[in-house]
């Protein structure tokens, strides 16, 4: 066990129990309910799913969508900390590409289960379409997880068991294959501003490109617009931001008491806020495009017909505009307001929030399709529900994420990079 | 020995070396060169199921005055294509002018010159053949969907499941002709290419001979389908596209250039009154 950090604990009475043992058992049985339905979905194929010819996208494509929007933070912290070289940060710019890694990594997972080939995954990185924006999309994740794992491997190889474990020196060979991966590590981190323009490179492009994933289509009115891309780039930076933010307070503030400054998460929230707000912004002006300035008498009957059967209108003005800009503004005045508790509680609303746009997103077009009758322009709506099988390999993913989050909380150093060289 | 060094001491400093540049060119031509190599790569998987190439572009009209809705070309369809009942490539469905005028619109796919689905396969196992037929390539497609979300038509079909023993309208309508595909692939209509090329090699002429010619059409009870070659001012789909006052497409406004032309209905043709009969059946 590493020195200094604090495990939380549950009091009960007199007793403090390390409730880490039992989260952890929670996590297990998360994933083994999940490798049922990852069992389930492997050997009988997509009909045990509940999606369908007319919705062919469903939960998972949303969680797919939402990990990769969560782990934003971590090209924002690569540019924070290597290329504009802001030193309070470099700490918690360590958590963002272990958030990142994580985000990433979990989509690539449900999306195996997700297309049809699970063995073909490698298809896109040979046959190239250059044309289509989810093989722009496929090559920008396949490289930038090389990309995150690149800037993880310093972070995991802090850990003193890969130093000072009794076995390095007794057998000699992996002592050599240790100290020749910890300077491949050391370069990877000397590497770090290449890493994080291409890291930054290749986020701008592929969270973009999710957005005109949907947007391009012209044939669904309520998707095909042209905001859509700088409203993902934007979601997921204040998305990912908060996300590092609520995380940064348990992994440092709670667990690591000193690594990071006040003042160091004061200015995380006020960017995760200030980010918020331009997103809210750009959302609102949106809106007017599509329905005000431009009426589309299309959109206008799929919004109407997906009011009538859900929240539609509700869910965004309150959740992708109303309660981001209270909360954004909370944040935003984080010197000010001075309360984790209340700081961490506003910073749930812009991770919701970037989850809500792009399960909103992925299903208002699916659901409420326009048909091609030649002489009357009409929308179907389509139903969808999950299966417990989709919901299993969700929880297989969720708990996957929780698991390695909840190892490197309690036993990553996440030391500055210039305590040891 | 120590001429050797040099080099690599310099490398160290800031200094580009000419070895340095020949590195970045290599590397660069290497890159260009490997795109090359894939690209070519996949022109020459394609080349094997290509035909045509002569000009020639297959379309087809549908006059929906004559359609009268008895799903006689989804029934052949099927059988063709070995499809369960769940996975339709052509569908017939009842419809109304806003005058109130009722037909069957019905729908194979419409082979789009600019097709949506065609832009959107990450992996380019869609691709237009020379002759205008939108085609797959069953063993590239990773079954990611998104063809189908972006096609405006729904004229693709996922396969859910494991592929059927044998279609419930064959052998009334047909034998299968094309072999089975994979559980986990998109499909779709191919305008019958199989028997296009068969044909064509045999010196028929699709649209006129009817081995050459889509299943659908040939079955049409009423010769509300015609086919052919839509560059050929002779072919039967180019005599009924002069003939017919009014041609229209399907959603014409998304400029994707299907290659199927509708006669709109200017009466009704009962569309009601036999949709039930025809569903029982």
């Amino acid at each position: 066990m590493i020195s200094g950090i604090r495990q939380p604990t549950l009091r009960i009475g007199k007793h403090s129990i390390d409730i880490f043992p039992y989260w952890i058992g929670v996590l297990i049985i998360g994933i083994l309910f999940g490798l049922v339905g990852a069992f389930i979905t492997l050997r009988d194929g997509l009909h045990v799913t509940g999606l369908s010819n007319e919705i062919p996208w469903g939960l998972w494509i949303s969680i797919d969508l939402s990990a990769i929007a969560l782990g934003g933070s971590a090209f924002v912290f690569g540019v924070i900390v290597y290329i504009l070289r802001i030193k309070r940060f470099e700490v918690i710019g360590r958590l963002a590409v272990l958030l990142g890694f994580l985000g990433y990594s979990t989509a690539g997972m449900v999306l195996l289960f997700d297309i049809g080939r699970p063995l073909r995954f490698w298809h896109p990185v040979v046959y190239w379409q250059p044309h289509s924006l989810l093989w722009e999309v496929t090559m920008c994740v396949v490289l930038y997880l090389s990309v995150l794992l690149a800037e993880l491997l310093p972070v995991i190889l802090e850990h003193p068991i890969f130093s000072t474990h009794p076995w390095l020196t007794r057998f000699r060979l992996l002592g050599n294959a240790m100290s020749a991966l910890r300077k491949f590590s050391h370069w990877l981190h000397k590497m770090g501003p290449v890493l994080a323009i291409a890291g930054l490179t290749l986020s701008l492009l592929h969270q973009a490109s999710l957005g005109a994933t949907y947007s391009v289509l012209a044939g669904r009115g309520l998707w095909f617009n042209q905001s859509a891309p700088v409203q993902f780039v934007f979601s997921a930076m204040s998305g990912g931001t908060a996300l590092l933010f609520v995380a940064g307070l348990f992994v440092f503030r709670v667990m690591r008491p000193g690594a990071v400054s006040d003042s160091t998460f004061y200015d995380v929230a006020r960017l995760s806020g200030g980010i918020t707000l331009l997103l809210s912004y750009l959302r609102v002006w949106d809106w007017a495009v599509t329905n005000y300035y431009s009426f589309d008498s299309e959109v206008f009957l799929q919004t109407q017909l997906l009011n009538s059967i859900a929240p539609y209108s509700l869910t965004f003005w309150l959740g992708e505009v109303l309660l981001p800009v209270i909360a954004g503004s909370i944040l935003l005045a984080a010197k000010r307001v001075r309360n984790f508790r209340f700081l961490a509680a506003a910073a749930f609303f812009p991770i919701f929030s970037a989850v809500l746009t792009r399960w909103n997103y992925n299903f208002s077009g699916l659901i409420a399709s326009i048909t091609y009758d030649p002489f009357n322009t009409t929308v179907v709506l389509n139903s969808y529900t999950p299966t417990w099988v989709e919901f299993s390999v969700a929880s297989l993913v969720i708990s996957y994420y929780f698991l390695m989050f909840s190892l490197a909380a309690r036993f990553l150093p996440f030391r500055s990079p210039e305590e040891h060289h | 020995m120590e001429k050797n060094t040099q080099p690599a001491a310099e490398q160290k400093g800031n200094d580009v070396s000419r070895r340095d540049v020949l590195k970045i060119g290599a590397a660069v031509l290497g890159a260009a060169g490997l795109t090359q190599f894939i690209s070519l790569n996949s022109v020459r998987v394609k080349g094997k199921e290509v035909s045509g190439g002569d000009g020639r572009k297959w379309g087809m009209l549908i006059d929906l005055n004559k359609c009268i809705g008895c799903h006689y070309c989804t029934y052949a369809c099927q059988a063709v294509n070995n499809l369960a009942d769940d996975m339709l490539y052509n569908i017939v469905a009842p419809a109304a002018t806003q005058s109130g005028v009722e037909y069957f619109l019905s729908r194979p796919c419409l082979q789009c010159e600019d097709a949506p689905c065609v832009h959107v396969c990450p992996v380019e196992a869609t691709y237009h053949r020379p002759d205008g037929i939108v085609a797959m390539n069953y063993d590239r497609c990773i079954g990611c969907r998104y063809c189908q979300i972006a096609c405006p038509y729904g004229a693709r079909v996922f396969n859910w499941k494991e592929p059927i023993e044998q279609s419930p309208k064959a052998p009334e309508f047909g034998t299968q002709e094309v072999p089975n595909r994979p559980r986990g692939v998109v499909e779709k209509c191919h305008f019958c290419s199989h028997r296009i090329d068969a044909g064509t090699e045999r010196g028929l002429t699709p649209g006129v001979d009817t081995e050459a010619t889509p299943a659908c059409v040939v079955v049409c009870p009423t010769n509300a389908r015609v086919f052919g070659d839509v560059n050929d001012p002779e072919s039967p789909v180019s005599k009924a596209k002069q003939e017919a006052a009014i041609t229209l497409r399907l959603r014409e406004e998304l400029s994707t250039n299907p290659l199927v032309f509708y006669v709109p209905p200017t009466q009704s043709n009962g569309a009601s009154s036999t949709t039930q009969k025809e569903d029982e059946a």
